[in-house]
């Protein structure tokens, strides 16, 4: 592999608000994170430990399919050093099933944070053992006896709605979890207008993960006093796992205290922990001690928030001769896996970005979500837009092959324009910025475009297929929850917030406390920057305190880091609370100056009269008077300089019956180029070039926003090339660990080039965009690319977002069983 | 009978020198050197991040060798001297290394980060100047899921032409 | 992640190890546990008791002999044979090597442990079958020397009896090999792997198709030649979530004629 550079090569096209003389935005200011990092004293849940604490280690189901007839714990529990048990009887008598977020048949499913009477996944925790020492707890779990009657499972979601298929959940009745069927504009008028239709059998998004390097975990304490748990974790939306547990609980969610500090990478597969954080609380309570879980590699690849799986079938796409895209219709098959947690909200969040990047008005898809005995889906990066957006590339891609254009023609013809910002599609999402065209320009160039035929010959004479191929897509960011009305119409969630805090001490330090649950994107860095700015002061003397307390601050409803947010929640609540302190010093400073405010400035960490630098009354001193030498001030001054905002885009609640509203305050952008040389004697093949250009409107921290889109390509490039969830006929999950779910090393990683332009949002406080999901655009460009290649060897069409070698040489050996999946037919 | 190297015992006292403390425990045969070093000695600056050897989160350097200390038994850490990430730097001063990490923003969460420093010391102690396909093969077993490795090999290379590795 | 209780040994001498062997049930050797110690966490397999080799100065070493014969100590690890001198004496061993894994496995992962593990997946046992290599077993008995051809019996079984040791491979030196692999990632696990020697006659051996490294002695050392050892052998390789039978049959025709190529490639120059 050759060197790799980044080099952002375009001028950003910065759209000015106004420019002070030192701003700290924009700025690659170094994180704050960063030393306790490199030293080693991070604080991860696993570090934290309690005196007399018991581990925790759950017996899982070795069948993907089974009733549990009965279970015996007695073995277990007379082990001297084994504290207790749980059983799914006991969750069942201590607490109410979790929420349903689904309609019937979906919202029948009783979920217990342990299995009760039958499992439906292998590596489903059954029972729950506690224990003196880590060992001792896996020991005393060999103990535990539990009885199974094995069911036939289901593990391919096309068989799941078949007459004989195995029905999960009997409540249910169904294996259907959830249906809706979306539909815009005009669907027979587009196919009448079309010139061809490209019919496209079976396209399929495969199931994985990000597969954060920490699993998840936690350290979980009860007060007996006031019945007030303290959870030590590392679940990254504090937010949702409250609302989950509360009521299940059947406790107030002010008794559940989340607190977080490091936490070694989320990617949002640390959402759905409740059930295991449930079964923590319970032991704690049982046990009178403090429990600690580690949940293990295996554990997680077992049991722990698959990225969705989905099918798209029957895919008709009406376009015209010169490959204007006119719409499309398209079955979307959802596999949510045995359990529904934060699913079926997959079933509407894809409409974030319907039309993907492209023009087309007339669109309908029919989504059903189905279960399976798999693990349970749950959110992962680019959730369920990315599996969307990789459908509309696939289908650019394909359309262009059959109708012989040049995909990059294609592109540029149906791209969203520049001009048509901010844009309303078909279902009234509104796309606020962005120049998908100019990104397309900027990676052709890095990419070396024009040389493409020249490195094909040249790989050809080394025996090679080279080929290149386009990835392009959206990262929708900053919800409005109440999409999900969609899914549910009963469900009371809309809008959205983040809230913050901004305090003055009484020596003058600057103290922040951010709601969210940061897993490396910088939190702490970008929020003191954005302080920093408005009070004028340097970045050094603002703290951010390191991760979440929901004591702190009092979380809002959505509290976390999820769905690509952050630079527009939680800047925008620090932005907010940081424009009330700014207020609050400058009317102290107006009282103790005895200026009117509109003549004072806050500069140089002082509040001042402008032109008279001498009149200054510094942080510190207004700190110091407020807290502790207040007399003699005005009755109402109301300043107490400790100031709490929640930040709350501007939503509407979306009509369900039409299916239409908007469902997303930002959209960044992402374009990708890939270059593929395939081993035509074995299907190997490397990436041996890559480009990646985003958009993400204003930089707060441009190395911060690199970083992010550099993650996501990787990941991306492992989903395309290796990372999958397979599972066998039995349901037993053949990629489990990291030996066989191969991840990117350092020898994998292509050369890359960066580039960027910034096309700021005229929706936000800041001009950000939310950004650091990505959108999954290595995939899209990967498989794009593999799809060039073979071009010349029978013109096999990618039908899968995972193509490892085998599937290469596959499609390399018998094109003709994918060109099957496609037919062209005149009109 | 006190066990000697030679009969079978479930259990031994180690000795084990930690950047430069030594430390002397019983410890059961079966446990495994990560976690003697993160439980029973508090030093959690090394991390787990899988169960089959192939992450590097666990790396330290054991009598010079860089090695992952999942895959070794406390009890055959007896007599041997390991350095952690706690160890790298004399005191609260960051070394070049580290510094270069933060400069590059070669890292995010910091999961990975400790194992990644073990083994760019131990490639920067027998390389001094190594290309950068011999950093991406010093760092192979070192996984990270946050940065894509590219900053973390342009961190390397600026530490390179230093001292303080 | 969590092994079961065993107990540990760690002799000094080869005679006190293969008497602890011996004398106890359930005893397994510990080698560089690259490979056991995550067996053991698994719980997949849960020795009794583990007798560590890596206080045996007795087997380690790489040496050679006046007649530029390669003696190489059981527990010589992957980074110390790619980085020995001597071992240059047969090149493709360092080379294949420098491939395992990554720089923490082959600092502590031996040749020992890799052969007498015998994954069907190891690159060390199709290797040294090819290039003839002969294995000196200790026990109570005293030593005796298997050919590699005789050494491994199965899936993770070879000759090397309950309370005996595998002390030494021994290989004659040469350059004339070749190796050619598709693995899962860059020096990641192989898929099927192919290492040709030429001495004379030609040697194939191919990993990843069977239980155990699959000989073959083609013709010659020309694509016609190899192929049709390859077909001839009637391969019915395992499927699994990395490749189809049939796809490893393809593979290992394709990888026999690359590493045979390499070989001659080598024997020319």
């Amino acid at each position: 592999m050759s060197t790799t550079t980044t080099t952002p090569t375009i001028a950003p096209d910065v759209v000015e608000t106004e420019a002070p003389a030192k701003q700290w935005s924009g700025q690659n200011v170094p994180r704050k994170e960063d030393k306790r990092l490199v030293q080693g004293q991070g604080v991860f849940v696993d570090d934290v430990k309690r005196h007399g604490m018991g581990f925790v280690h759950f017996v899982r189901s070795p069948f993907a399919h089974a009733h549990i007839t009965s279970i015996d714990v007695s073995k277990a529990e007379e082990i001297g050093g084994v504290y207790g048990t749980l059983t799914g009887e006991e969750v069942a008598s201590l607490t109410d099933p979790f929420f349903q977020l689904s309609t019937p048949p979906g919202a029948h499913l009783e979920d217990y944070a342990l299995a009760l009477g039958k499992v439906r996944f292998v590596g489903e925790p059954v029972v729950a053992v506690v224990a003196e020492t880590r060992e001792l707890a896996r020991d005393a779990s060999e103990l535990v006896e539990v009885e199974y009657e094995p069911l036939d499972p289901i593990s391919d979601a096309r068989r799941a709605q078949d007459g004989q298929a195995p029905i999960l959940h009997e409540a249910a009745g169904s294996n259907v979890m959830w249906e809706g069927v979306y539909e815009w504009g005009d669907l027979d008028a587009a196919f009448a207008e079309a010139d061809r239709i490209v019919k496209i059998k079976e396209l399929h998004f495969h199931r994985f993960n990000s597969t954060p390097l920490e699993c998840d975990g936690a350290l979980v304490e009860y007060n007996r006093g006031t019945a007030q748990w303290t959870i030590h974790t590392n679940n990254q939306f504090p937010g949702f796992a409250a609302i989950m547990m509360g009521p299940a609980m059947r406790c107030g969610l002010d008794k559940l205290r989340f607190v977080t500090q490091d936490i070694g990478g989320g990617f949002g597969n640390k959402i759905t922990s409740h059930p295991q954080l449930v079964v923590c609380c319970l032991l704690a309570r049982k046990l009178r001690r403090p429990i600690q879980w580690t949940e293990w590699r295996t554990d997680f690849h077992l049991s722990m928030s698959h990225g969705n799986e989905r099918w798209f079938h029957d895919t008709e796409v009406a376009v015209k001769a010169d490959g204007t895209l006119l719409g499309f219709r398209t079955k979307a098959l959802d596999d949510a896996g045995a359990w529904l947690r934060y699913e079926p909200l997959g079933g509407v969040i894809w409409a974030q970005v319907t039309p993907g990047m492209y023009r087309w008005r007339h669109i309908r898809l029919d989504f059903t979500q189905v279960a399976t005995n798999k693990a349970p889906v749950s959110p992962n990066r680019g959730y369920s837009r990315m599996q969307h957006l990789w459908f509309t590339e696939r289908v650019i891609d394909i359309v262009a092959h059959e109708l012989d254009l040049d995909p990059v023609e294609v592109r540029k013809r149906n791209y969203i324009r520049a001009d048509e910002m901010p844009y309303e599609t078909p279902n009234g999402c509104v796309y606020d910025s962005g120049d998908y065209a100019k990104m397309l320009d900027v990676a052709l160039d890095l990419i070396g475009w024009s040389g493409i035929d020249e490195r094909r010959r040249d790989a050809e004479a080394r025996g090679k297929l080279l080929g290149v191929g386009i990835g392009s897509t959206l990262d929708s960011g900053t919800n409005n929850f109440g999409q999900s009305r969609m899914i549910n119409p009963e469900l009371q969630f809309s809008g959205n917030n983040e809230v913050a805090t901004v305090k003055l001490d009484i020596f003058g330090e600057i103290v922040v406390t951010l709601g969210t649950t940061p897993q490396g994107q910088g939190h702490e860095t970008t929020a003191a920057q954005v302080v920093a700015d408005i009070l004028s002061c340097s970045v050094d003397d603002v703290h951010v305190r390191a991760g979440h307390d929901s004591y702190w601050n009092s979380h809002a409803g959505f509290s976390g880091t999820y769905a690509s947010q952050f630079a527009v929640t939680g800047l925008g609540a620090v932005k907010g609370a940081t424009d009330l302190l700014a207020g609050e010093i400058k009317k102290l400073g107006s009282v103790i100056l005895g200026a009117p405010e509109e003549a004072l400035e806050l500069a140089e960490g002082t509040v001042r009269i402008k032109g008279t630098p001498e009149a200054a009354l510094p942080f510190m001193a207004c700190g110091a008077i407020i807290n502790a030498n207040n007399a003699g001030l005005p009755e109402d001054l109301g300043v107490t300089l400790n100031c709490r905002y929640v930040y709350r885009p501007q939503f509407e609640v979306p009509d369900v019956e039409r299916k239409f509203g908007n469902l997303t305050l930002t959209y960044a952008a992402q374009v990708h180029a890939a270059v593929v040389e395939i081993d035509p004697e074995t299907g190997a093949y490397d990436v041996v070039d890559y480009v990646a250009v985003d958009d993400c409107g204003k930089r707060i921290n441009p190395q911060i926003v690199e970083g992010q889109v550099m993650g996501a390509t990787a990941q991306a490039l492992g989903a395309a090339t290796h990372e999958q969830f397979v599972y066998d006929e039995d349901g037993n999950l053949l990629t489990p660990n990291f030996y066989d779910y191969h991840v990117p090393h350092a020898l994998d990683m292509p050369p890359l080039q960066t580039g960027y332009i910034e096309s700021a949002s005229p929706f936000t406080p800041l001009g950000t965009k939310g950004m650091g999901e990505g959108g999954g655009a290595g995939i899209h460009a990967v498989c794009a690319a593999i799809q060039d290649a073979l071009r010349s060897r029978g013109g096999a069409i990618v039908w899968d977002s995972c193509n490892p070698y085998h599937r290469v040489w596959e499609m390399l050996e018998h094109p003709e069983r994918t060109r099957e999946l496609v037919e062209v037919v005149e009109r | 009978m006190e066990p000697t190297a030679a009969t079978v015992s479930p259990a031994r006292q180690i000795t084990v020198t930690i950047n430069g403390t030594t430390y002397e425990r019983e410890v059961e045969a079966r446990k495994l050197l990560i976690h003697f070093i993160r439980d029973d000695l508090d030093l959690t600056g090394s991390h787990i991040g899988c169960d089959t050897g192939n992450c590097g989160a666990c790396s330290v350097i054991v009598d010079g060798t860089l090695l992952k200390s999942c895959m070794l038994l406390a009890v055959q850490a007896d007599g041997a001297s390991i350095e952690t990430v706690e160890g790298i730097a004399d005191d609260d001063e960051l070394t070049k290394l580290q510094q270069s990490f933060s400069d590059r923003h070669a890292l995010q969460c910091g999961y990975c980060t400790p194992g990644m420093l073990m083994s760019a010391t131990a490639l920067l102690r027998a390389n001094p100047q190594p290309t950068e396909e011999e950093i991406r093969k010093a760092l192979q077993g070192n996984i990270c899921r946050c940065t894509g490795y590219w900053n973390i090999f342009e961190a390397v290379k600026d530490a390179a032409d230093g001292a303080g590795a | 992640m969590l092994l079961r209780e065993v107990g540990y040994a760690r002799p000094s001498s080869l005679d006190e190890a293969l008497s602890l062997l011996a004398a106890t049930d359930g005893a397994r050797a510990l080698a560089g546990g690259q490979t056991l110690v995550n067996v053991m966490k698994a719980r997949a397999a849960s020795p009794d008791a583990l007798i560590d080799l890596n206080g045996l100065g007795e087997l380690k070493g790489i040496d050679l002999a006046a007649d530029g014969t390669l003696r190489i100590g059981a527990m010589a690890t992957y980074t110390e044979i790619a980085e020995s001198a001597e071992a240059r004496a047969r090149p493709i061993l360092g080379e294949v090597c420098a491939t395992i894994a990554d720089v923490q496995v082959r600092n502590r992962g031996t040749i020992g442990g890799n052969v007498c593990s015998n994954d069907p997946t190891n690159h060390l046992p199709p290797l040294l079958a090819a290039v003839g290599a002969q294995m000196t077993i200790a026990g109570a008995g005293g030593e005796r020397t298997v050919p590699a051809d005789d050494f491994f019996l199965g899936v993770y079984m070879t000759a090397v009896g309950p309370d005996e040791l595998l002390t030494s491979i021994t290989v004659p030196p040469g350059k004339s090999d070749g190796f050619a692999s598709v693995t899962l990632g860059a020096d990641g696990t192989c898929i099927v792997s192919a290492a040709a020697s030429i001495d004379g006659g030609v040697r194939v051996a191919l990993g990843c198709v069977d239980a155990v490294p699959v000989v073959l002695q083609p013709e010659s050392a020309d694509e016609q030649a190899v192929r049709a050892a390859v077909r001839e052998a009637r391969l019915d390789p395992p499927s699994d979530v990395h490749a189809s039978s049939e796809y490893r049959a393809h593979l290992a025709g394709v990888l026999a004629v690359r590493a045979a190529n390499d070989a001659s490639h080598r024997a020319r120059s």
